[in-house]
């Protein structure tokens, strides 16, 4: 079968860097068949382990950050790549130490979708065919169309094939669609200012300050001194409050403005299900409005907040006195 | 801590709409708050003496006023405690004047803001550290900008006063705009013989280093070390042997270049000196129509020069200076008449511009002073001036007036009508703004002794007829339509902010208004600083001015440098950025971001980053604090927690009243 050739190059291609590297960052098996984990590939044999399909979720740049000083290979899918190529815009990555397994991906599964058309907590297995979920349940076999479980950012992915790659292990996929329509937010900007706020009331009631959005994020590198712990200076109490809870998902949403690759690893590892990415794509979209800028795009690029221009070409600062 | 609090009546200015008792009375209940009172004139003799007693006497820690604008006397205060023995900036403003009491008659929600924001300024002193200021040695040298007659006055104030002084002028002469005129009022005197003299002296004097052609490229530093880099456009002639003979000019086979000393209403040669009395007197190619340099051959004035000064290779080169005070005097450019289609401006030869008839008036002018239409070279019989061209017009976007037009168009219809005493001189004008001493006078004397007609109105329209141009206007206050078959039609172009003035304006970091002139520190009490410590403006490039207001106003500028270098030392700032280096990440995100390059990276031991501030360097913009994701770097007195205190304030109390 194509998809096993595939992940035999994939091993192969491991297999060969392995001398030169730590270690390489893969997704291997997890607990069931629904369910990928990521594995450190540091010998032959755990080369052997390594998987690659539409359960392997996780955006592993997330771990980059932490690892930088070590030699290390990476398996990513189109959109992880723009969290690698984001990475290196801001200089927190040293591609020389750096080996990328770009995996064009036709889009992972969202397991919530899953779950509310199938029982899968005792799934012995899952099959991933181009249109078609197949599910090993107790019961019998469950067939699930693929178009229905795919996560929303794979629905409207414009970057299956990794941007950066030392080895690409095709073959290349077309992409949903060239330009971003933002049409998931075309609901949300209906709202007006005091509705978007009741909504976001609404939704924040539920957070419970777990930070499991910004320990997933790729690029919230500051973890260590986080702000929303820092005591010096103080901006977040530790009050269970709405106010508190909000201003944390702002920090988080302003300190990704620009930056943010929208892998959506905030979203899918909110046990609470607060859809937070949709802050983020907004930023993005007024982002893109403003500077013409996509984040993770062009390793060359200089994200405009991270530089300074006396003038704007759309930001008019200095009008006419009448 | 013991904080004291000083609630300002400004005489009615605060008092008349906000109950300052009340205002006393609340913050006494504020944390830390030991003493609030009032007082008439917080800023008066008195009312700094009582400060200063309080602040003994109770053995405050630091100090509210509740006043005017910090802009207005921040330094006033701060220096009260300072003699009070606290640290300056242990001291908080609250300004309840143009926040509150001027934009507001509503005395009970005036009095509740007041409060608020002397709260405010409590929760931030309480927080506030004390900061200590670093002296530093100062660069005794100024650079001025621009070399008309302000530039020159300017430059020659300061070399009598000591100064070394770097001139930088973009053109290849210095004289600006003033020797181009022929002659000037209301003394009708020569202009070009007033300031030549101080030409030679400029380009004499041993403290006066002249940079022609040139341009500033970058300015970085601060107040006493400005590093200013220069670009010195090339002139393809070597000015250490050009001796200005003039020889290259007379055999140069280029002769169809527009002379732009002239307005371009005539032409001249691709090599050579634009004016007989230029300083410095030297030889410059204009590479657009050289013809060795366009189409590379032809080498005459190679062949030809005396000196052998021509240096077709030559470069454009960069130096860089460090001067300690720095004067834009960059005056103005015209507005391009050609907007004003109305008046076929561009369209028909015989309408000119003010400043080419003036050059037609001048005896060293391309018409050797005889005054002749474009067209055909005849004398015209009928001259008529057209005031306010792209001045005092709200459709053009110059709603400004330029000042200077009413008096040169009365001179030059003086002139016109000694040049020609059979000719007739109109005036078409809106308003005569004559306001100098002698300027009513003058132009009195155009319509009494010389019979200058003056028509009150516009202008409609400009055609051609037969060999003649009908002016089409309104006599308001006859109230009828006028008719003048004019020979030449002289347009008094307003003023505009020298081309390139908002670049230059940035680059320095000063303000400019919409239109591109530069703004003063304060209108009435600062009419030569600007908001950037250092830098001061000269002449018409703060707003249009006639010769006598910009060689004061340049005058005056020297002086304000030459007191602010007398001194040996200046101190530094202590508001600016500063690295907290256990939080920095070594992103190196403020790096970037930092406008001044105030911001470097140094590696530990570790090998890893941490970011570093310039002391020197950094102006406490505080880019830097809000792009840093984990707040590493903060502006000293405006750090998160200071700002974030007074946020805390004001939330509480808006809490407390909504409640």
């Amino acid at each position: 079968m194509a998809e096993n050739d595939r992940i035999q190059r994939l091993i192969a291609a491991v297999k060969a860097e392995l001398p030169k590297l730590d270690f390489v960052l893969g997704y291997g098996r997890g607990f069931d068949a629904l369910h990928a984990t990521p594995i450190t590939v540091r010998t032959e044999a755990d080369a052997d382990k390594l998987i690659f399909d539409a359960t392997c979720v996780e955006n592993l740049a997330t771990s980059l950050y932490a690892m930088r000083g070590k030699r290390i290979g990476i398996v990513v899918k189109g959109c992880d790549s723009r969290s690698v190529v984001e990475l290196m815009q801001e200089k927190l990555l040293d591609r020389a130490n750096l080996v990328v397994f770009g995996m064009p991906c036709q889009g992972v599964i969202d397991l919530a979708k899953v779950r509310v058309r199938a029982d899968i907590a005792q799934a012995r297995g899952a099959e991933f065919t181009e249109t078609e979920v197949r599910l090993l349940l107790p019961e019998g076999e469950r067939v699930l169309s693929r178009q229905d479980v795919l996560a929303d950012k794979c629905l409207r992915c414009r970057y299956p094939n990794p941007l950066i790659a030392d080895h690409l292990i095709g073959p290349e996929v077309e992409p949903k669609g060239v330009e971003d329509t933002y049409a998931d937010l075309e609901g949300f900007e209906k709202l007006n200012p005091q509705e978007r706020f009741d909504f976001w009331k609404r939704q924040m009631s539920r957070c419970i300050r777990c930070y499991a959005c910004r320990n997933a994020c790729p690029l919230c590198v500051c973890k260590h001194v986080c702000l929303a712990d820092s005591r010096e200076p103080h901006w977040l109490s530790a009050e269970a409050t709405l106010q508190e809870k909000w201003l944390f998902q702002v920090m988080h949403a302003l300190h990704l403005a620009g930056r943010c690759t929208e892998c959506g690893e905030c979203q899918r590892s909110c046990p609470m299900g607060i859809p937070i990415l949709l802050l983020k794509r907004k930023m993005n979209r007024e982002l893109k409005e403003v500077f013409n800028y996509e984040a993770g795009v062009d390793p060359e690029a200089v994200p405009p907040l991270h530089t300074f221009q006396m003038e704007e070409e759309k930001i008019k600062d200095r009008g006419l006195l009448w | 801590m013991r904080i004291g609090v000083m609630v300002c009546h400004c005489g009615n200015n605060i008092a008349a709409t906000v109950d300052v008792e009340a205002v006393a009375a609340a913050a006494r209940e504020f944390p830390d708050v030991v003493f609030a009172t009032d007082h008439m004139y917080a800023c008066s003799d008195p009312g700094q003496k009582t400060l200063e007693q309080t602040i003994r006497d109770l053995k405050l820690d630091g100090v509210v006023v509740a006043s005017c604008s910090p802009r207005m006397h921040e330094v006033t205060f701060r220096r009260a405690v300072e003699r009070a023995g606290l640290n300056r900036y242990m001291f908080e403003m609250a300004n309840i004047r143009e926040h509150v009491a001027w934009i507001s008659l509503d005395r009970k929600r005036n009095t509740q803001k007041a409060t608020d924001l002397v709260r405010m300024a409590v929760e931030k002193l309480r927080v506030d550290r004390p900061l200590t200021p670093k002296s530093f040695d100062v660069q005794k040298r100024v650079l001025i900008v621009g070399g008309g007659v302000a530039g020159i006055q300017a430059a020659l104030d300061c070399a009598d006063g000591g100064l070394d002084v770097v001139l930088v002028e973009r053109k290849s002469s210095i004289g600006g705009v003033m020797s181009k005129l022929d002659k000037t009022f209301p003394t009708v005197d020569c202009a070009v013989c007033v300031l030549g003299p101080k030409m030679v002296d400029a380009g004499q004097n041993p403290r006066i280093a002249l940079h022609t052609c040139s341009e500033v490229e970058e300015v970085s530093g601060y107040v006493g070390n400005f590093e200013v880099r220069i670009k010195k456009h090339s002139t393809y002639v070597d000015w250490t042997k050009c001796t200005g003979c003039g020889a290259c000019q007379e055999k140069c086979p280029s002769r169809k270049v527009p002379d732009a000393f002239n307005e371009n209403v005539s032409l001249t040669t691709a090599i050579g000196i634009p004016f007989p009395q230029a300083i410095p007197k030297r030889a410059s190619i204009n590479a657009e129509y050289c013809l060795k340099l366009t189409k590379g051959k032809c080498g005459v004035c190679e062949k030809i020069c005396p000196t052998g000064a021509i240096a077709y290779d030559m470069q454009d080169e960069f130096i860089t200076e460090k001067v300690g005070a720095i004067i834009a005097a960059t005056g103005i450019d015209l507005f391009d008449h050609k907007k004003c289609g109305e008046y076929g401006a561009g369209r028909y030869p015989d309408v000119v511009t003010s400043l080419a008839y003036e050059r037609m008036l001048s005896a060293s002018g391309p018409t050797a002073g005889h005054i002749k239409r474009p067209s055909d070279g005849t004398e015209p019989k009928t001259v008529v001036f057209i005031s306010c061209v792209g001045s005092r017009d709200r459709s053009l976007n110059r709603p400004y007036c330029s000042g200077f037009c009413c008096m040169y168009t009365a001179k030059q219809a003086i002139l016109t009508r000694d040049h020609i005493p059979d000719s007739r001189a109109y005036v078409f004008y809106m308003d005569i703004r004559a306001n100098g001493k002698g300027y009513e006078e003058f132009v009195r004397r155009a319509q009494e002794e010389y019979g200058v007609e003056y028509v009150r109105g516009r202008v409609a329209q400009v055609y051609p007829q037969d060999g003649k141009l009908i002016v089409c206007g309104a006599d308001t206050l006859l109230g009828r339509q006028v008719e003048v078959a004019a020979d030449l039609v002289v347009l008094a172009v307003g003023a505009e902010a020298a081309h390139g003035a908002p670049e230059l304006a940035e680059k320095l970091r000063i303000s400019y208004d919409a239109y591109g002139f530069f703004m003063e520190s304060h209108p009435k009490l600062r009419p030569v600083e600007t908001n950037t410590v250092g830098v001061f403006l000269a002449g018409a490039c703060q707003g249009p001015k006639d010769i006598p207001a910009s060689v004061s106003q340049a005058s005056a500028a020297a002086g304000k440098v030459l007191a602010l270098l007398s001194k040996d030392k200046l101190e530094s700032d202590p508001q600016i950025a500063l690295v907290n280096a256990n939080r920095c990440i070594g992103c190196g995100k403020c790096e970037r971001t930092c406008p001044f390059g105030a911001i470097r990276m140094r590696e530990l031991r570790d090998g890893s980053q941490r970011a570093e501030v310039v002391e020197t360097v950094c102006q406490g913009c505080g880019i830097c604090s809000v792009t840093c994701p984990v707040r590493a770097i903060q502006l000293q007195h405006f750090t998160d927690s200071q700002l974030l205190a007074e946020v805390n304030a004001l939330c509480r109390t808006w809490d407390e009243t909504t409640e």
